[in-house]
């Protein structure tokens, strides 16, 4: 038979059988963009977890310390190893004011663990600490804050380090600039090293300086979204003056747009003032800050976090601080995000056998009924090859139109989900992946059963009814 | 060209079934010289169908010898079967056999089509068949738009446009009303008297009556009747 006398005939049957072709089609159409939208999905939440910590230094170990965790039973983590299984340690923990009365006692049980198994990682021991009396002051506090020498003790015995800074965030009032009223914007107190620490540019003028921090000045750093927010831009917000808390200060510089979040703050939308000018005018002593670590020997956290813990559990003997470093946060961002793709594609893959079955159902519904049909055109001389290129022809007709309307479909659905806030990343792969799936299912179980019919001798394939 | 188109010599047909096997067509004699217009008479289960499925080339038969216009059909494969029936063969069907999503032109022409012809040549070279049958009308029209005459005569006219050697009828007016059944019949006639070969299989003697010569099949053994 002639290839166009079967093109004429394979659209003559897609004409005819619209009803058919639509139902196998819809689930082809639901299959491919099904797999378009999990692969979309998947990488979606990947280039979210990429796109976040894009600008996060991999070695910076953040430190803080948090009231609430006091009560929680903590991981390893947290560095009682040192004085495990001593009589302070009791399985119901001691609230602060109990703490405080049993912090001597631990400290020195906790000094001499050290120094009678040797576990003090650098061979600093009571001698090398013992006279420093900021010690029992920070011991004796009410609240653990955590504090510039803290910073200078981390700098002076933690090994393989390349800087130190603390920070702390704070809401407080803000008028100035563009403002009508009074609001209210994060303020955070940083050193001049937070700038670097944090892979921070500036679109205009220079980063919070040590000597500003030294003298408490009232100078400002903003980030790109306040800037706009209260300025209209950056170069208008460059040394204009800004109220915060009431003071007025000079704004020294306007962060680049940066959109990820660095010991706990959020750059775009924070204004930046030396850690001392904070404390001195806006916060007081009221703080909880984060110190940054930047461990140099990424492979070796481990050590740099237990090496920190050793080192403020001599001046904070049973407190247990909150210690998380950016690598183990990309690790669990990126593992809970694998666990997701993972599900997605079990349910493509779901999907796949499931709208595989459909289609296959129908296929084979429509074809069975069809094999009168090919009785026929065996009985009057139609070679099987022609009649099994015949319904290939038709079944890949079927199966490309499914997987294209599907893929169509995907790309309508899109910003559907998009508004939903679920990170979708569309794809070539994605995309033909699920034409493969449409094509494969569509083709497998169209062909086999008009194969089959075709191998019918045409006295059985008649009697079919 | 051969003066006899169909030769069956000692044919014999069985279906296993389970253990015992059902022995249907038993050392069946039959000649058919060309231009003849047999027809194979008798009562239901006597193994019509199967002789007509043997005779059309659409079914096996366990031994014996069958020649179809010269051809030794034991000798031949599947696939050559298909050819044979293409070329060689006009079947008439009592349920008709159209192909219902098809229009009445393209059921038509399908013979030609597996020939390798084009669908205008086809339509050309079928177009004096279609005017004998009356159907010029109705190309277009879907067989379910058709009454069940109309639709044989579309059945006829797809069987005659191949120049088949042998026009196979199993009960052609099986499914028809008296009139139109006597219809097919005249046009039986009309084609044997244009020098078609025509074997017709029914079990209804009047219906018979109409051919020149009536075989009797009874029990699968065949007996010639009384020549027209
Ligand atoms: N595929 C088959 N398998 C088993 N037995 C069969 C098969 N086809 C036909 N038979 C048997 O062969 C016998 C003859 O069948 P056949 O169809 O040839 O009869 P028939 O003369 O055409 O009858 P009718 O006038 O009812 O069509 C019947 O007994 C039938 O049961
Ligand atoms: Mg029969």
């Amino acid at each position: 038979m002639k290839k166009r006398e079967i093109l004429r005939l394979v659209a003559l049957n897609l004409l005819q059988n619209k009803f058919k072709v639509v139902l196998t089609s819809v689930g082809i159409i639901i299959g491919a963009a099904t797999i378009v939208m999990v692969i979309a999905i998947g990488r979606g939440g990947q280039e979210k977890v990429a796109e976040q910590f894009k600008n996060l230094n991999a070695g910076a170990i953040d430190i803080s310390y948090e009231e609430a965790t006091e009560n929680k039973t903590e991981d390893a983590k947290m560095g009682n190893g040192n004085f495990g299984g001593n009589q302070n340690m009791p399985g119901g923990k001691p609230d602060s004011s109990q703490k405080n009365g049993t912090d001597n006692k631990s400290n020195q049980n906790g000094k001499s663990a050290m120094g009678e198994n040797g576990s003090a990682p650098f061979g600093f021991g009571e001698s090398a600490r013992g006279g420093n009396s900021n010690d029992k002051n920070r011991m004796n506090q009410d609240k653990i804050v955590l504090s510039e020498e803290d910073v200078e003790d981390i700098e002076t015995f933690v090994p393989d380090i390349s800087s130190v800074s603390i920070s702390y965030t704070t809401k407080t009032t803000v008028d100035g600039g563009e403002l009508e009223e009074e609001t209210s914007y994060t303020v955070a107190g940083v050193t001049s090293i937070y700038a670097e620490i944090s892979n921070l540019n500036l679109q205009v003028g220079e980063f919070l300086t040590k000597e500003e921090e030294e003298n408490k000045e009232k100078v400002c750093i903003l980030g790109a979204t306040v800037a706009k927010e209260i300025f209209g831009d950056a170069v208008s917000a460059y040394d204009s003056t800004l109220y915060i808390g009431g003071r007025a200060y000079t704004v020294n510089g306007v962060l680049k747009e940066i959109g990820s979040v660095s010991s706990g703050i959020s750059a775009d939308d924070a204004i930046f003032v030396p850690y001392s000018t904070g404390v001195k005018y806006i916060t007081g002593e009221n703080i909880s800050p984060t110190i940054t670590v930047i461990a140099e020997n990424l492979n070796d956290l481990e050590t740099t976090i237990e090496n920190i813990e050793t080192v403020l559990a001599e001046s904070y003997p049973n407190a247990e601080f909150t210690i998380t470093d950016a690598g183990s946060k990309m690790e669990a961002a990126s593992a809970s995000n694998d666990t997701l793709t993972t599900l997605l594609f079990a349910m493509a893959f779901i999907v796949f056998i499931v709208g595989g079955i459909g289609i296959m159902n129908v296929l084979f519904v429509s074809i069975k009924e069809r094999t009168k049909e090919i009785g026929i055109l065996k009985a009057i001389g139609c070679m099987k090859q022609d009649i099994l290129l015949e319904f290939l022809l038709e079944a890949c007709f079927i199966s490309v139109l499914g997987g294209a309307l599907g893929v169509l479909v995907s790309l309508g659905i899109t910003p559907i989900v998009k508004m939903a806030n679920i990170p979708v990343s569309l794809s070539i792969a994605g995309m033909l992946t699920a034409m493969v799936f449409a094509f494969v299912t569509g083709v497998t179980f169209g062909f086999y059963p008009a194969w089959k019919a075709s191998c019918l001798v045409p006295v059985d394939a008649l009697s079919e009814e | 060209m051969e003066n006899t188109i169909i030769k069956l010599e000692k044919i014999n047909k069985s279906y296993q079934k389970g253990k015992t096997s059902l022995h249907i067509l038993k050392d069946i004699d039959l000649q058919v010289e060309r231009g003849e217009f047999v027809a194979i008479l008798g009562p239901s289960g006597s193994g019509k169908s199967t002789l007509m499925n043997i005779i059309g080339c659409m079914d096996v038969f366990d031994t014996g010898k069958y020649y179809l216009n010269g051809i030794d059909i034991s000798k031949q494969k599947d696939k050559e079967f298909t050819g044979i029936r293409n070329k060689e063969i006009g079947f008439i069907f009592q349920k008709y056999h159209l192909i219902s999503t098809y229009t009445v032109l393209q059921n038509i022409v399908m013979p030609l089509l597996m020939r390798g012809m084009g669908f205008a040549e086809a339509t050309e070279q079928c177009m004096d068949t279609i005017k004998m049958l009356g159907l010029e009308e109705r190309l277009e029209h879907k067989p379910a738009e058709l009454s069940g005459g109309q639709q044989q005569r579309v059945a006829i006219a797809r069987a005659l446009v191949g120049e088949p050697a042998l026009l196979l009828a199993d009960e052609p007016t099986g499914a028809l009303d008296t009139s139109s059944g006597a219809e097919v019949l005249k046009l039986f006639n009309r084609l044997h008297n244009m020098g078609h070969t025509i074997v017709m299989i029914t079990h209804d003697l009047e219906v018979a009556k109409s051919a020149k010569r009536i075989v009797r099949i009874i029990d699968g053994e065949l007996h010639e009747d009384e020549k027209g």
